[in-house]
């Protein structure tokens, strides 16, 4: 079929004619308007903020409406001026907008409370007081009983991932019933910690009404409490902690296990190597690319454990098991301190960023020695 | 009796008897006798509604239904059938142990079927409530019309504005000349103007076993044990802490045996009034009211002497309490344990009493009785730093804890227009006669009106006569008492309760000493009245201590 040489067909990248033209101006004129529109609207909210005129609304609000029809009115210009190298970047431009709303515009401007006095009941409001919420910290001794408390919840995950890994051998092998085990390992990772913290650790375990107390009393135990000790109760926050993360890393390793080809295991085998040996030596080296992204991912996680301590103990006895996130909580909500609080969010996320880069770092050269 | 409950310089039912007589001649002249058909009808409510369910069982919702309907009359006489057609109101209050917010939803129902009105329920657990109020305000999103409120918040939520002074007609409507000493203004009021709807009165009292300290075996045990005084109830704390260790090891009727039950984990704030009702005693001089700041630099008392000792009696106690005492919440105390009969002494407020017989969760039907809280052999003196033995004997010092819960119509509701109806639905909770049943039954609320204190309602509704007197001997008594700690209503209050819970939970759980602790909840404090602005909070506390 031949085409019609009068008609002009714009090309994906570069739009021609007349219609292209009308398509880039009215792309321009709509993100430049957008633009103006939205960049006033910043700027006497921002005036009204700091009391320099009484212009602008009662709150954020109508801004934050103005920063959603800016990002539709870039899109719709993007898609105008470029085509379909605009309509491209639409498919990511969302994403960006909603991280630039929701990360990194909260995070800079929590930097930016951080170094102010904000404390909810105060008549004065907020106050700029520099470094002082960074040197409180460093002399707060409940911080540091709970930064403490991390360093031992952290380490409980290598127990964990042990236990995982064992598991994860185990249901890898052909056993029986070995489909029904897997969904039976999974369930407690499917419940919600909350219920779990719940029902095990505020009830079952409930020195006042749980059954486990009385059933051990009824065996000549006696004087039975699960949180009156600061170990024990730390023990027990890890036990409940680990029964519903373990079989997330457990499927983590079980769905590396299975990617070990098998005639790796099989030459091994042929070549008389023990069981324990073809773990040693082949299974476990392969496995660790895999098992650090497991070990990383649960150490994060377990950096901002809440939960299960706030449920079951609210940190105590004193502060044996206490988090930073609970800590944080609490100066941050029940004290209403949110300059403070706010502060210790960001130091605290400075930590995890410096600890996973250099367990990263320490991963990588352990995989690329083994490799 | 009554005359000593109500502490008033008139015996009650002289009173009575000539406002009867008085208002029967009125009668006879005919139009002004209205009013006392009126006082008839009144009579014939609360005896009415205080037999719904009746003593020995737990209100139902229909119970509660039933009751809203009985005292709807007081609203007819200002709102029309339908007036609030269309509106729609949001109420924020607690659901502690499924009272509160629970018992208000059927209370209302009459209410909503009769105005037309919707209400639409925020329910928050204690140690959250006063975080999410305090997020509304500073971040400008109150999102509620009427709110069930602490007047120790006051200072943060009618010193900043948001709340409506209350109308002429809800005042009439409510009598709130009814109300008892500790609820009378200040209280509920901001410069002038008034607030609040007061539902209940708060002081700690304290809940006793009578049968363990009636018991003979015991006392003999006591005695041969070479005990210092009778066996029997302790007077002081320094008696609690006696019996306490003595109690530890023996039986009764095949059940261990325990003295005194402490809060020690911290709980959003009010843990601390477990720990200050420990320190009163101590604390409280009768020549000072201030016992928690120095009111002329804001300098905290908290870890001054009195306050230490009473940590140090709590560490001390410990090891004679029940297993796990060291994570105890309020409501383990008090439900979880006294209630089902583990202890034999409990601080608490008024809900322990109320709950005796109206409550499925207690086991302890006649074998409980009341007192105010204990005193102390010797009292501390903020001015001289030094023990005093008072010569009138031990200082008793009642711990007016929360001073009570109150509705509070806030702004939001006068913008939106729906501030009649949010007046309303405060006025037919406030209702006088509701306020005896609220403290008869399980709903969170002690008696806070002086009509509430009269033992014949009570003993209508099926309670034993010892008891009634008892239980409202303790209260009213801690609500009148001249040497009461009273709570000052400073912004920021809870902020204070918070920091020094925190820390005396690790003294507690053996992390720090009671010095230590009490010191670095005393640095917290400073650091919160800095933050707070002193000059303000200095101003503020003096206003309080009146």
């Amino acid at each position: 079929m031949q085409q019609n040489p009068a008609i002009e067909l714009p090309t994906a990248d570069a739009p021609i004619g007349v219609t292209a033209g009308w398509r880039q101006t009215l792309g321009r004129v709509l993100i430049v308007g957008a633009s103006l529109v939205a960049i006033a609207l910043v700027a006497v909210q921002v005036l009204r903020t700091l009391g320099w005129t009484t212009l602008g609304f009662q709150n954020w609000r109508p801004v934050a409406i103005a920063y959603l029809a800016w990002a539709v009115c870039l899109c719709a210009s993007l898609v105008l001026t470029r085509g379909e190298r605009g309509e491209r970047a639409v498919f990511v431009l969302p994403a960006v907008l909603m991280t630039l709303a929701f990360i990194i515009f909260p995070t800079i401007y929590a930097l930016f409370i951080a170094f102010h006095n904000w404390n909810l009941s105060a008549t004065a409001g907020r106050e700029f007081t520099g470094l002082e919420n960074f040197r409180r910290l460093f002399g707060d001794r409940g911080f540091w009983a709970a930064m403490q408390n991390m360093v031992y919840y952290v380490a409980a995950v290598l127990a964990q991932y042990v236990i995982a890994f064992g598991l994860a051998i185990l249901l890898n092998q052909q056993i029986r019933g070995r489909k029904f085990f897997r969904v039976v390992f999974l369930i407690p990772f499917m419940l919600s910690p909350v219920a779990v913290s719940f029902m095990i650790g505020k009830s079952l375990l409930n020195s006042q009404y749980g059954p486990v107390v009385p059933a051990l009393e009824a065996i000549g135990f006696t004087g039975i409490s699960f949180y009156e000790d600061p170990w024990l109760a730390r023990l027990n926050i890890m036990i409940m902690d680990a029964w519903y993360s373990i079989p997330f890393m457990m499927v983590l390793l079980l769905a590396g296990i299975q990617g070990i080809p098998g005639e790796v295991l099989e030459s091994a085998k042929i070549d008389g190597a023990s069981s324990w040996q073809t773990f040693r030596h082949m299974i476990f080296p392969l496995m660790l690319p895999v098992s650090l992204t497991a070990i990383v991912l649960r150490v994060i996680f377990e950096l901002k454990l809440i939960d299960v301590v706030r449920v079951v103990t609210g940190g105590g006895p004193g502060s044996a098991t206490d988090t930073v996130s609970l800590f944080i909580y609490r100066e941050g909500i029940q004290k209403t301190n949110v300059g403070y609080a706010t502060a210790l969010s960001q130091f605290y996320l400075l930590v995890i960023i410096i600890s996973i880069a250099i367990v990263l770092w320490l991963a990588n050269k352990a995989v690329q020695k083994v490799s | 009796m009554s005359h000593r409950i109500l502490r008033t310089s008139v015996d009650r039912r002289t009173v009575l008897k000539a406002a009867t007589g008085a208002a029967a001649g009125f009668y006879a002249w005919g139009v002004p006798g209205k009013s006392y058909q009126r006082a008839l009808a009144q009579e014939s409510v609360i005896q009415q509604i205080l037999a719904i369910p009746g003593a020995g069982s737990e209100p139902t919702e229909a119970d509660m239904q039933r009751v809203g309907e009985l005292i709807l009359e007081p609203t007819k006489a200002n709102v029309q059938p339908g007036e609030f057609q269309g509106q729609r109101l949001t109420f924020l209050g607690l659901n502690n142990a499924g009272k509160h917010n629970l018992v208000f939803r059927p209370l209302l129902a009459a209410w909503q079927e009769y105005t037309g009105a919707e209400i639409e329920w925020i329910d928050l657990p204690q140690a959250e409530i006063f975080p999410r109020i305090q997020q509304s305000i500073a971040s400008g999103t109150v999102d509620f019309d009427i709110l069930e409120g602490g007047a120790p918040w006051e200072g943060d939520i009618l010193g900043k504005g948001l709340a409506a002074p209350m109308p002429d007609w809800v005042a009439e409507q409510i009598d709130m000349s009814d109300y008892v000493r500790l609820l009378q203004a200040p209280v509920g009021t901001w410069n002038g103007e008034t607030y609040r709807v007061s539902i209940d009165a708060d002081a700690h009292n304290f809940n006793f076993r009578s049968d363990i300290f009636a018991n003979e075996e015991l006392g003999a045990e006591w005695t041969a044990g070479g005990g210092s005084q009778e066996w029997g109830v302790p007077q002081t704390w320094q008696q609690v802490q006696v019996v306490t260790r003595f109690l530890n090891g023996k039986q009764l009727d095949g059940e261990d045996l325990y003295g005194i039950l402490d809060v020690c984990a911290p709980g959003g704030g009010f843990s601390w009034y477990f720990f200050a009702s420990r320190a009163t005693a101590y604390a409280k001089h009768p020549d000072n009211k201030a016992w928690l700041f120095d009111p002329t630099n804001m300098t905290p008392y908290v870890n001054n002497e009195a306050f230490v000792r009473a940590a140090q009696d709590i560490i001390d106690a410990l090891p004679y309490e029940p297993a796990d005492q060291v994570n105890a919440d309020l409501n383990r105390t008090g439900f979880e344990q006294f209630l089902a009969g583990i202890g034999s002494m409990v601080h608490w407020w008024g809900d322990v009493g109320s709950f005796v017989y109206t409550s499925d969760l207690s086991v302890v039907q006649d074998k409980v009785m009341f007192s105010i809280l204990p005193g102390s052999d010797d009292v501390y003196n903020n001015t001289t730093s030094a023990w005093e033995t008072l010569p009138s004997g031990p200082n008793f010092a009642p711990n007016e804890a929360y001073i009570g819960w109150g509705l509070y119509v806030m702004q939001r509701a006068v913008e939106s227009g729906v501030d009649k109806a949010a007046w309303s639905v405060a006025a037919h909770l406030g209702n006088k006669d509701l306020g005896t049943w609220m403290a008869f039954y399980p709903s969170g609320f002690q008696p806070y009106r002086n009509s509430s204190f009269a033992e014949e309602l009570w003993a209508g509704a099926g309670l034993p006569p010892e008891f009634i007197s008892s239980y409202l001997s303790s209260q009213a008594d801690s609500y009148n008492h001249p040497n009461g700690a009273i709570e000052p209503r400073i912004p920021g209050i809870f902020q204070y309760y918070v920091a020094a819970e925190t820390e005396l939970a690790r003294a507690f759980a053996g992390e720090v000493s009671a010095q230590e602790a009490l010191d670095a909840a005393a640095a917290a404090w400073e650091q919160i009245t800095d933050d707070l602005g002193r000059e303000s909070q200095i101003e503020l506390y003096n206003a309080a201590l009146g």
